[in-house]
């Protein structure tokens, strides 16, 4: 079956999707030993709240930082972006990565 | 005589937020939620408990403002984490929070009317070749079907 073209994601979906990627930010956080305030300091931020509004769901990584971030939580940068590309623009990361010709 | 200037007696809160404070945010930030597809708003709690008011926005309800306590300190930040403003009056704070909405609903409705008056140009550049095409048309039709009458 054809797939439908998906021109902006519902926001529910959206929403479901940066929970799912907060979890995801969280456990690699949890395994990399530290605590917000910790990976704060490490992308040197003055607060730690940012930490917070991303795990929880409501905010994004922002793309210029997304290499910070994979250095601070010890995880190839790629791959960081990749996976969290997948969460933040599900469709541009299937074009990207998932469809074969 | 001298004069000592006090500091404010600072109260240490901690814990979720206090009815009053989001009264407070609620009330200076909510008229706008109230409209279709306006903003809407969530509360969460940090690691260590400290409480976070956010702000979320169209077209994907993502954070566009926060608002964090931080013992006696409240923190607005935008939905980047660039820290715009920092006190210890809530007040304060939500009123600067209330004018960056706003400062950001000028840039939209700039940026809108800027797209608007680009598609008004180029449909009046389309429909002016079609008219004049037609007008073309015309005169070259007329004078044959007038003979033909």
């Amino acid at each position: 079956m054809a797939r439908q073209i998906q021109f902006a994601k519902k926001a529910p979906e959206a929403k479901e999707l940066r929970r799912r990627a907060g979890a995801w930010l969280k456990e690699l956080r949890a395994c990399a030993g530290l605590s917000q305030i910790q990976l704060a300091e490490r992308l040197g931020l003055k607060y730690y709240t940012f930490i917070s509004q991303v795990e929880n769901g409501f905010g994004r990584v922002p793309t210029e930082s997304m290499e910070a971030w994979a250095r601070a939580l010890a995880i190839e940068p790629s791959a960081f972006a990749r996976r969290l590309l997948s969460f933040y623009d599900p469709e541009l990361h299937r074009l990207l990565f998932e469809v074969k010709e | 005589m001298t004069v000592i200037a006090f500091q404010p007696r600072m109260l240490q809160l901690d814990g979720p937020w206090r009815t009053g404070e989001l009264n407070a945010m609620v009330e200076t930030l909510m008229p706008e939620a109230t409209r279709p597809g306006g903003l809407g708003w969530d509360v969460g709690l940090t690691e260590i408990g400290d409480p976070q008011f956010y702000l979320l926005g169209p077209p994907q309800d993502e954070c566009l403002l926060c608002i964090s306590r931080i013992g006696c300190r409240y923190v607005l930040e935008d939905g980047a984490g660039q820290v715009l403003f920092e006190h210890y009056r809530l007040s304060l704070l939500v009123e600067r929070a209330k004018a960056a909405l706003q400062k950001r609903k000028a840039q939209v409705v700039a940026r809108a009317a800027l797209v608007w008056c680009a598609l008004r140009e180029t449909v009046e550049e389309r429909l002016d070749a079609v008219v004049l095409d037609g007008e073309e048309l015309l005169a070259h039709c007329v004078p044959q079907l007038a003979a033909l009458a």
